[in-house]
């Protein structure tokens, strides 16, 4: 008992010093990166001598400071470390534990956990790198949901999610469903119908824009289907049409709405071409997981389910949908994730266009980021991705929520 | 076997005594997977057939399937584009490559040592780690994207292979994966090494490295896919055209030849092609990398 509370002790201890290391470490490594010269800045890159100049008055110090700091923090932990692991096994293992983990650890927090911290506290700024960030407060946040083209982004984004993720979920389980039955050649087909997500997002894009010109395949294949009934079809150029799903519903009635109500317009015919490339690409990614967890499932079940009379379509509502709630939740997830984040196909097929049905977050962060549209705004763009992150963990927890409730049910 | 028809097709399948439904049956599921298979397959196809087209058939309207006369000169008059400042073909090919295979050697290397440390390794703040890891996954790209571009400013690794390599050394979807397979392997082994003396760093190399393949070939393969997909960040961190990756000239390539879709689907393929035999060689190794975490470039 007494040794167990010593352990218990040690380890608080040792995790206190480890922790306090590395947030000092971080906080070290923001300081010098607020300080280190700006690579391009006009005044500094006017010439070599007055970049070196720069780096010896700003960078050198605080580099120096921070290894300094660095050497004493970690030989301080060190002394606790052997003060309070007098076991030599016990102290092995915590030494080579930290030694395994700090390339990922060093990496980790420098590129992800450090960089968010910095983004926060950039996201209250008015900074374009070259100049020293200048506080505003929550300006940024505030210019964020007055304009336009950011609203509209959400705007489009929400559409994308609320169709492309629950399509792309049903159509990876009816994939995956198929696959799983008694078929020959199951590895062969399982590989084709993968194989559109192992390409990069630039070719299938750039092969899908192809398609969706005015003379491209997907005009083709619709009038030579809807030729079968003899039915005619106007060739449209999908990428560049900005009317939307509820418009064209309107327009049927002979209403119309106007552009300044995009928000009543519904995702566009650009847009959903889109969605449709993405889908496509997609599903196949999530058949895999569902493949994986279908096999997992007891066929004892089955039998049990048939002798008692379930056919088929009972079979898969009672028994394989609920068993697979927990990889829904991840597809689902998943699937959330990515399409609030969607860039490249935006970047590739319409930059935006036409009429800004296609902007996306992401894309104008990357706008804001590199000023493409005007001066480079990285806070108000560290603003707008803590803004579309928020809504991110929103998702995933509402649906967290909703889905595991759910579960309870059964 | 029977059993799982049923998930399907009902319990028709399953009776013997309807030998011909049964076949009926059978005949369409395979009509069904073969039908999928082509959708899903068609894009490359047609892409494939279309890099073998002249401009003016390859936009004309109704668009053909093979080509009417084959157009072979369409590839190496592409593989000879020269966009000045050392941006070529082969040397874009060669940047992909090297990017792709570095960044995964370093993630089997690195994550590999984290995941022994999770799995075999017990030291106060283990756990928390784990979690801290797994919760770093839920951080979404975008909002690291514009700090780090300002801290890979701030190191002057604009326009450098390092910017990618460095924050592409590790991963926790990676270290997840191992972390799992190696608390799968038994630990006899490593005992009986301990007691011979042998120090964590023997066991690790000598022991966990040989047996766990597979995973490290998994992991492999599944970076090597991304870095070799990724387009945001090397856009973002590469701009000179010798540096440029794949992805990056292909959407320049876009640009350049807006209108001559021959030649742009010949840079497509060119990029696509490398990506897909490596696929249908390792296809268990990335479909049960993808079965285990959901994890894709």
């Amino acid at each position: 008992m007494a040794t167990y509370e010593a352990t218990v002790v040690q380890s608080r201890r040792t995790l206190v010093a480890v922790i306090s290391f590395l947030v000092v470490f971080i906080v070290l490594m923001t300081i010098a990166l607020f300080n280190a010269p700006t690579m391009g800045g006009p005044r500094v890159m006017a010439s070599v001598d007055t970049y070196l100049a720069e780096v010896r008055r700003t960078a050198l110090p605080f580099l120096g400071a921070v290894a300094l700091i660095a050497v004493v923090l970690g030989l301080a932990v060190a002394r606790v470390i052997y003060r309070e692991w007098p076991n030599p096994k016990r102290r092995t293992n915590l030494i080579m534990g930290y030694l395994f983990l700090s390339p990922y650890l060093l990496i980790t927090l420098t590129f992800t956990v450090g960089v968010v911290f910095f983004a926060l506290y950039i996201s209250f700024n008015r900074y374009d790198i070259f100049t020293p960030p200048e506080w505003v407060g929550l300006a940024n946040y505030a210019k964020a949901f007055t304009e336009r083209d950011f609203l509209q982004s959400l705007y489009n984004v929400l559409w994308y999610s609320l169709i492309v993720v629950p399509v792309q979920t049903a159509a990876a389980i009816l994939l995956a469903v198929l696959l799983n039955a008694p078929v020959r050649f199951k590895q062969f087909f399982r590989t084709i119908f993968y194989a559109p997500s192992v390409t990069s997002s630039v070719v299938i894009t750039l092969i899908f824009i192809w398609f969706y010109l005015r003379t491209g395949y997907a005009n083709f294949f619709i009038s030579s289907f809807l030729g079968l009934f003899g039915i005619e079809w106007q060739n449209i150029n999908w990428l560049g049409d900005p009317r939307g799903l509820i418009q064209l519903i309107v327009q049927a009635f002979g209403g119309d709405i106007p552009s300044n109500q995009w928000y009543l317009r519904g995702p566009s015919i650009a847009w959903m071409a889109i969605m449709f490339q993405n889908v496509f690409t997609t599903a196949p990614t999530f058949m895999i997981m569902f493949l994986a967890a279908l096999q997992d499932i007891n066929p004892t079940l089955y039998e049990a389910a048939s002798i008692d009379g379930a056919n088929g379509w009972h079979q898969f509502w009672k028994i394989t949908i609920p068993l697979l709630r927990p990889i829904i939740l991840l597809v689902v997830v998943l699937g959330t994730i990515g399409t609030l984040q969607v860039f490249d196909q935006v970047y590739l097929a319409t930059q935006g266009g036409p009429l800004g049905t296609s902007l996306t977050p992401v894309f104008i962060v990357y706008e804001e980021a590199l000023g493409t549209q005007g001066p480079i705004q990285m806070g108000y763009a560290s603003a707008l991705a803590f803004i579309l992150a928020v809504l991110i963990f929103f998702f995933t927890f509402l649906q967290r929520r909703f889905i595991e409730q759910e579960t309870q049910l059964y | 076997m029977a059993v799982r028809t049923q998930t399907l097709e009902g319990a028709a399948t399953q009776s013997p005594s309807k030998p011909a439904l049964h076949y009926v049956n059978l005949f369409l599921r395979y009509l069904l997977l073969c039908a999928i298979g082509i959708i899903l397959f068609m894009p490359f196809i047609l892409a494939a057939l279309g890099t073998f087209k002249t401009n003016a058939e390859i936009i004309r309207f109704p668009p053909t399937f093979f080509p009417a006369e084959w157009q072979v000169e369409n590839w190496s008059r592409v593989w000879n584009t020269d966009l000045g400042n050392g941006g070529t073909f082969p040397r874009w090919l060669f940047n992909t490559a090297f990017l792709a295979v570095t960044v995964a050697i370093l993630q089997v290397i690195f994550c590999s040592m984290a995941a022994y440390a999770f799995s075999r390794l017990e030291f106060p703040g283990r756990d928390v780690v784990f979690s801290f890891m797994l919760a770093t996954m839920m951080i979404p790209g975008a909002v690291t994207l514009i700090p780090a571009y300002v801290l890979m400013t701030k190191l002057r690794l604009i326009n450098s292979f390092w910017a990618l390599i460095l924050p592409g050394a590790v991963g926790a979807g990676s270290i997840f994966l191992l972390t799992q397979f190696f608390k799968s392997i038994p630990k006899d082994l490593e005992e009986a090494a301990f007691i011979d003396g042998a120090s964590h760093g023997q066991i690790y190399r000598d022991v966990i490295l040989p047996l766990t393949r597979p995973a490290l070939l998994t992991v492999f393969i599944l970076q090597f896919q991304a870095m070799w997909n990724a387009f945001l960040p090397p856009l973002l961190y590469l701009n000179s055209p010798d540096k440029y990756v794949l992805n990056v000239a292909l959407s320049i390539f876009r640009q350049q030849f807006s209108a001559q879709w021959n030649l742009t689907l010949v840079g497509a393929m060119f990029n696509a092609i490398p990506v897909l035999i490596l696929f249908f060689l390792f296809s268990k190794y990335y479909i049960e990398g993808v079965a285990y975490t959901g994890i894709k470039g």
